[in-house]
């Protein structure tokens, strides 16, 4: 007679497998969270606290809790109502232009020609230049009296007296923006050019022996197959632009009187000038919401965009 | 072989290591050491921040610093340089954080905020038992002095005053002005040096930067005006329209001043004046040393603010301080480097090499600086020299910049009337009179 031993009940597991393996996923993301949240969302939790005070340094005994006191003087503040308004037309005149100005430069990069290797790196230039640097340079070709745009324009007789580019009240926002699409351009161009080399070449051989010209293809192979590079290049670019403050600052410190004031040199005049972090915290704090707001609804248009496509 | 060669190395190394024992041992009885000075068991340096880090600077402020880390063993002092646009935001963050250097180099528009963040030492008490003590200009020592305490040493000053290019006058055959001159005298010699068409202007008008508000308020003095009077704001008094309309008719109606006033800072009225553009503008000896090497000594000179119509004049009176930080770990070093850096031999060097002028009056009264005509205009403004009067509050300061700058700009640009830029003006400065 033989003796069949049973297998015995195997204990059931304290915690299941697919949890350990929720857990063990998880846990690999805790260093990276750990670190968005010390330099991300602590500082963003800081600086809305800060502008719930009344925060100016050099006065130290008026330190209290004045509730939305800076929200309400932002509001009445005329100088932040213009300076949103110089931020918008800052972004959407560099980035609109930039975008245009990189878009033509990809395709040009795209063809064949001698030389191409040299000037497509030629063209990372402006980008590679640090903003301050430009924002040096930019100054000294618009400076009016010894500047070398003003000379140019007057040796060729399209001028017949010197402009103060950055000391006019109308010309200073163009000028600067001029500026930032200069640096731009090659930001757009590599990133398209990079998608437009992606593209099979075969979608133009099959449209051009379908009949499709050049504006066709351009229409219907180009723009479509672009389109995930170029809804997040302009979000990132948009964003850099609202927040990049080296270049005006440098040019013109947001002046003259307050033309070329956007509300990121705003704010660094409150919290360093003005040593006036409650309201400087306000002000980043409203800064973060607009942004957040043109984020979302940008990312839902073009996402409605790419559905109809 | 290989037994023979470890031990020869570990003899080798036994030596070495004995050789430098008998060094150190030797050293440490050497009263001026070859390497360094000998420092105390434990002594705190001193961190000191400098600004404005242009080569001239940092040689002249290693070379202090290194004479006088060699001329006593009992600490070290550890220069950071910063540049000058950051140097106040740094010092902030630093003060902020609750670990600010032990020493710093600051203007003292900016001393006042400082104080009123009670990041400052009261040095009074050692100030006033300082062998120099009453060798120190008084209105030098009132620039440093606030609510009664001294918090800073006033290493240099600077009083403003006009310079103006002597070739031009003689090539257009004009008389020297004198240091009595006046405002019309001023004019008339800005409308003989205007030739917009040869992109030659009379006067290099400060648009850009603190000193934007500083200059036209000095021409208000002129007037009879003064920024604030029996304690109350008087800055839109009707003396100080009037003055301020006059100047910046300079720009907008004798078109005297160059195109791009409106955003002209420092490094443009030098430049510009440097490279023969503008013939006049208003500054502080701070730029002689510039424009002997642009231009020449032997081309240009200076005189005091011209008088006004009230038959007078004031030249605001700034210093470069040196200022110890209360939360410093080393205040006492701190104090020992400051007050080196005003004895004699540092203090000439330093304010010769740099075109400043000296806070002590033995050294002012000295050839390099009574006799040099570059700085003559400024030596005969002391007379008229008085103490910034926006230095009066902390907050007044970054509201300047904040507010007064962008409301003269637009007052240039004739976007503004005179009345309306100072009215506006006041009320920002009335907000912050605590």
């Amino acid at each position: 007679m033989t003796t069949v031993a049973l297998a015995g009940h195997r204990p059931r597991p304290l915690v299941s497998w697919r949890v350990r393996k929720l857990v063990v996923g998880y846990s690999y993301l805790v260093p990276a969270a750990l670190c968005m949240l010390a330099t991300v969302v602590v500082p963003i939790g800081m600086a809305i606290k800060m502008s719930l005070y009344h925060d100016v340094l050099y006065k130290p005994q008026d330190y209290r809790f004045i509730g939305l006191g800076n929200y309400v003087r932002l509001v009445q503040d005329p100088v932040f109502w213009l300076t949103l308004w110089n931020s918008v037309v800052w972004v959407f005149g560099s980035v609109l232009l930039q975008f245009l100005a990189g878009f033509a430069a990809a395709l040009l990069l795209q063809q064949a020609f001698r030389g191409r290797a040299l000037v497509r790196t030629l063209t990372l230039l402006p980008w590679i230049i640090p903003g301050v640097v430009v924002g040096l340079i930019w100054e000294w070709l618009y400076q009016p009296n010894y500047g070398v745009i003003n000379d140019l324009l007057l040796k060729a007789g399209w001028m017949h007296d010197r402009v103060a580019w950055l000391s006019s009240a109308d010309l200073a926002m163009p000028a600067v923006i001029f500026t930032n699409i200069w640096r731009g351009i090659p930001f757009f161009a590599i990133m398209l050019l990079a998608g437009l080399q992606a593209i099979p070449g075969e979608l133009y051989e099959a449209a051009h022996v379908d009949g499709a010209g050049v504006l066709g293809r351009f229409w219907h192979i180009t723009l479509p197959l672009l389109r995930p590079i170029i809804v997040v290049a302009t979000a990132t670019r948009i964003i850099w632009t609202f927040n990049y403050a080296d270049l005006i600052f440098v040019m013109t410190g947001g002046g003259p009187a307050n033309a070329t004031q956007i509300t990121s040199t705003y704010t660094l005049m409150q919290a360093y000038s003005n040593l006036d972090f409650g309201y400087a915290g306000a002000l980043s704090v409203v800064l973060l919401l607009v942004m957040l707001a043109f984020t979302a609804a940008y990312l839902r248009v073009t996402r409605g965009v790419e559905e109809v496509g | 072989m290989y037994e023979r060669g470890s031990l020869s190395r570990r003899r080798l190394l036994h030596t070495l290591a004995g050789t430098g024992i008998v060094a150190a041992a030797d050293l440490g009885w050497w009263d001026a050491p070859l390497i360094a000075p000998r420092r105390a068991w434990g002594a705190e340096p001193v961190r000191f921040q400098w600004s404005v880090p242009e080569p001239t600077r940092i040689a002249l402020m290693n070379s202090l610093v290194e004479r006088f880390n060699q001329s006593q063993k009992d600490f070290v002092v550890q220069i950071e340089y910063v540049p000058q646009a950051q140097a106040r935001q740094k010092l902030i963050s630093a003060i902020s954080a609750g670990s600010p250097p032990d020493l710093c180099q600051v203007w003292d528009n900016w001393v006042g905020q400082f104080q009123g963040m009670g990041a400052v030492e009261d040095i009074s008490a050692l100030a006033k038992a300082w062998k120099h003590y009453g060798d120190v200009e008084a209105t030098a020592w009132q620039t440093v002095t606030i609510d009664n305490k001294i918090v800073s040493l006033p290493l240099a000053l600077t009083l403003d005053g006009i310079f103006y290019r002597t070739d031009r006058l003689k090539e257009l055959g004009l008389k020297e002005p004198t240091p009595e001159w006046t405002w019309d005298e001023f004019l008339a010699i800005a409308k003989a040096f205007t030739k917009a068409d040869r992109n030659q202007y009379g006067y290099g008008m400060r648009g850009g930067g603190t000193w934007a508000v500083l200059y036209p308020t000095e021409f208000a003095y002129a007037n009879g005006a003064t920024v604030l009077r029996d304690g109350k704001l008087a800055i839109n008094s009707r003396e100080a329209v009037d003055a301020l309309a006059w100047y910046l008719d300079l720009a907008l109606k004798h078109k005297v001043t160059p195109p791009s006033a409106a955003t002209d800072g420092f490094v443009e009225i030098v430049e510009t004046f440097g490279r023969g553009v503008t013939s006049m503008y208003q500054h502080n000896s701070g730029s002689v040393g510039q424009q002997k090497k642009n231009i020449g000594a032997e081309k240009f000179a200076t005189l005091p603010v011209p008088i006004g119509p009230a038959k007078t004049r004031a030249s605001f009176w700034f210093s470069e301080t040196l200022t110890v930080l209360s939360r410093g770990r080393n205040k006492q070093g701190a104090w020992q480097f400051m007050s080196f850096m005003l004895d004699d031999e540092p203090s000439l060097m330093y304010c010769k090499t740099l075109g400043l002028l000296p806070a002590r009056k033995s050294i002012i009264s000295q050839p390099e600086f009574s006799k040099d005509p570059a700085l003559v205009g400024f030596v005969q403004s002391f007379p008229i020299g008085i103490v910034s009067p926006y230095l009066a509050y902390p907050g007044w300061g970054g509201k300047i910049d904040s507010d007064g700058v962008p409301l003269m700009q637009q007052a240039i640009l004739g976007k503004l009337s005179p009345k309306e830029c100072l009215d506006r003006f006041a009320e920002v400065l009335k907000k912050e009179m605590t």
